[in-house]
């Protein structure tokens, strides 16, 4: 009878074991890569940077509240660098997943260095925390493996740039577009977004200069004297931070005035770019304005103001700049964060259902997290600015466009 | 267009002359590829940043002020490294290795020292205590483009060319009008020869691998002009560029490099202005294109027969 009953009270227990909490690990396992040189390097930095503040700050409290165990995990960041090159990537993101078996894979900054690891994540069935990789083709219904974190998807990320063009732009005299862009995932795409925007809308506007250089192109004057002979009324630049440098330098250099210009990384990378182009190269630029200057509602995390003190205590050489990069690196932290926190198990696709299940819910520093059904960012977006002089030579950001967020009226043609 | 392309072709050719040169020098002597040279190239460029930023100097006093410092660099290093390598069976093969290593070290040193970050320099400062000479030969305001053939140019370029020249210049009389000059193209020409004929060729290898980096250097300072910035990680590209203008012109022959990089300089922008997507592909197809039609290079009388 004593034998039946302890068996009973045995499979009982055995039964019951399920709906307890398990055994919780030493740490909870992140990998990454970031790269330390080469040409991502200056995008790739800020946002790892961000990333292991959290880590030493989750873990000098104690770990990260991780739901699947009912308590909280050190976190370890296994992290390698990949030297912004690709084939180093996609050997060092395989080696995450079979020799280091990370419980979390975030990928390394930018469409770039991102691309490797989607089609790697997906073989090996793995969620892939997508930090700042915009690319279109990225994302699409048949692989449940990949969510943007930090930057909206390319292909609404340039909406509010063409529909200011379409829109306010004829009543300005902007009929004539030129567009030059950096033949990679993130600029390629955002440049076929703006073709389609603009053709969709209708406008009387037509893009008169429509180039692609390839991303590795530092000197522009041979182009940006062919684009003036187009005599475009509004020039579009698309390309990654050193693009953007050589660009808006080589248009000051060779004493061009383009009456409307847009660039990226005058917005993203204020700080590296006014290093490098200067105030004078910067002012009147369009560019997406970025977190930073807009005060977003937040319901988890630090707002922007103490964030940028933690960095600016953190990291006080000035090597790593602070700008959009270090914000998507915090923000890719705090999604992971949230996803422990309502994960039940740290199964991929539960992590997946616990990343989706954030979606509108989540409002970080970096606006509200919102995905759509293939994992695609579009809920942080980024309205059309104008880097204007303050009364005492400094730049400040105006936005422009969508006419409910703007804060002032474009320059226009810039002086 | 047309002649917009040839003009800045020929100012970025002439750069590029300037950033070849002394790579050749180095592979004529003493038959090493140096694959450190852009890197040498990129300190140059700290060294015009700091010059920059730090004495608040015109960026042209770190010309003579690289140039020196790398012609020391150069001698030190050779002293430490080449007489082994040259000791070795495969001197050639070896120094690919070699000098791959150095480059990484010194991509990470600089790194750890300067972060990742892009650097430049303010173009207006470039050649400031020469404004008044620019504005009376090509027009224009002090800090503003030059005036060539009635189209604007970056004054950075026009600066770079003309102080390329100048150090093509200076290379040919070393090369042509010294004693010194006269034993670096009789090693160039049969190192055993010369080795035979009581040469000392190690001083002569010494002081032309002091000057091939003094001269990456001098090309560096120039780098931020003309690229618009530059990272530790900078060289590598470099590298790959100077590569490709030396063989154009004649792998082994300084001099051949100068027709290198104006060849160089003109087929990209040529290819920029025509079908700017495949402009990065240039160097790789003229290296091929040459070593198919004429491995010797354009110049390729004096080549050396390794």
């Amino acid at each position: 009878m004593i034998g039946r009953m302890a068996a009973a009270f045995a499979a009982g227990l055995m039964l019951a074991t399920p709906v307890l909490a398990a055994d919780p690990p030493a740490e909870i396992k992140i990998g990454t890569l970031y790269a330390s040189s080469g040409r991502y390097a200056s995008i790739s930095m800020p946002v790892h940077s961000a990333l292991k503040l959290w880590v030493e700050q989750k873990n000098a409290e104690g770990g990260v509240y991780v739901k699947a165990f009912d308590k909280k995990v050190p976190i370890k960041l296994v992290a390698y660098d990949d030297q912004s090159n690709t084939a180093t990537a996609s050997t060092l993101y395989n080696q995450l997943i079979t020799q280091d078996k990370v419980d979390l894979l975030v990928a390394d900054s930018g469409s770039v260095l991102t691309a490797p690891a989607v089609a790697i994540a997906r073989d090996h069935k793995m969620f892939l925390f997508d930090q700042t990789g915009t690319g279109a083709s990225f994302f699409s219904k048949d692989n449940p493996y990949i969510a943007l974190m930090a930057d909206p998807v390319s292909t609404i990320w340039p909406k509010p740039v063409a529909d200011f063009l379409t829109h306010d732009g004829p009543a300005l005299g902007i009929k004539k577009i030129a567009l030059l862009y950096s033949t990679n995932e993130f600029t390629g795409t955002q440049a076929n977004a703006v073709r389609k925007f603009i053709k969709e809308s209708g406008a009387p506007v037509e893009i008169v200069y429509d180039q692609g250089v390839p991303t590795e192109t530092t000197n522009y004057t041979v182009i940006i004297n062919n684009i003036r002979a187009k005599k475009p009324d509004a020039v579009i630049h698309l390309g990654y931070a050193p693009n953007d440098i050589a660009f808006l330098r080589n248009v000051n250099e060779v004493g061009v005035k383009f009456k409307w210009m847009f660039s990226i990384y005058a917005g993203l990378e204020t700080e590296l770019l006014e290093k490098n182009v200067g105030v004078k190269g910067l002012q009147y630029v369009y560019t997406y304005v970025p977190p930073s200057e807009l005060d977003y509602p937040v319901n988890f995390g630090m707002k922007m103001p103490e964030f940028r003190a933690l960095w600016n205590k953190t990291f006080p050489d000035g090597k790593v700049e602070f700008g959009f990069n270090a914000v998507a690196g915090y923000t890719t932290a705090l999604v992971i964060e949230k996803t422990l926190s309502v994960a039940t198990s740290l199964d991929q696709m539960e992590l997946r259902r616990a990343v989706f299940s954030l979606s509108g819910q989540l409002k970080t520093l970096d606006g509200t997290f919102a995905l759509d059904e293939t994992g695609g960012q579009i809920g942080e977006l980024t309205p059309l600015g104008q880097l204007v002089p303050n009364e005492h030579g400094h730049l400040k950001f105006v936005a422009v466009y969508p006419h409910e967020v703007a804060t002032g009226k474009p320059v226009y043609p810039r002086p | 267009m047309l002649v917009y392309a040839l003009v800045a072709g020929l100012l970025f050719g002439l750069y590029f002359s300037l950033v070849g040169i002394g790579l050749n020098l180095v592979f004529g002597v003493m038959r090493i590829v140096n694959l450190a040279h852009g890197d040498f190239l990129m300190l140059g460029a700290f060294i015009a940043v700091g010059v920059s930023a730090l004495a608040a100097l015109d960026p042209l006093f770190a010309v003579p002020l690289a140039f020196v410092v790398f012609v020391l660099v150069g001698l030190v290093l050779y002293r430490l490294l080449v007489p082994r390598l040259q000791g070795s069976v495969n001197p050639e093969m070896l120094s690919i290795i070699l000098f791959f290593g150095l480059s990484q070290v010194i991509e990470a040193l600089t790194t750890i020292a300067f972060g990742t970050s892009e650097r430049s320099i303010d173009s207006s400062e470039l050649g400031a205590i020469l404004a008044p000479l620019r504005t009376a030969l090509f027009g224009g305001d002090a800090d503003g483009p030059v005036e060539l053939f009635g189209q604007s140019f970056p004054a950075s370029w026009a600066i770079s060319a003309t102080v390329s020249v100048i150090a093509i210049g200076l290379v040919y009389v070393y090369l042509y009008r010294t004693r010194l000059g006269t034993l670096t193209r009789a090693v160039m020409s049969r190192r055993d020869e010369a080795f035979a004929t009581g040469i000392n060729v190690d001083r002569v290898s010494a002081a032309a691998f002091g000057i091939g980096l003094g001269l990456a250097a001098v090309a560096g300072v120039f780098a931020p002009f003309m690229f618009g910035s530059v990272t530790p990680a900078f060289g590598e590209d470099a590298t790959v560029t100077s590569f490709a203008v030396v063989v154009l012109g004649s792998l082994g022959n300084p001099l051949g490099t100068a027709l290198g990089g104006v060849v160089y300089g003109i087929s990209y922008m040529l290819v920029q202005t025509y079908l700017s997507s495949w402009a990065d592909l240039l160097p790789y197809v003229l290296l091929i294109l040459i070593l198919l039609l004429r491995p010797s290079g354009l110049l390729g009388r004096r080549v050396r027969v390794a």
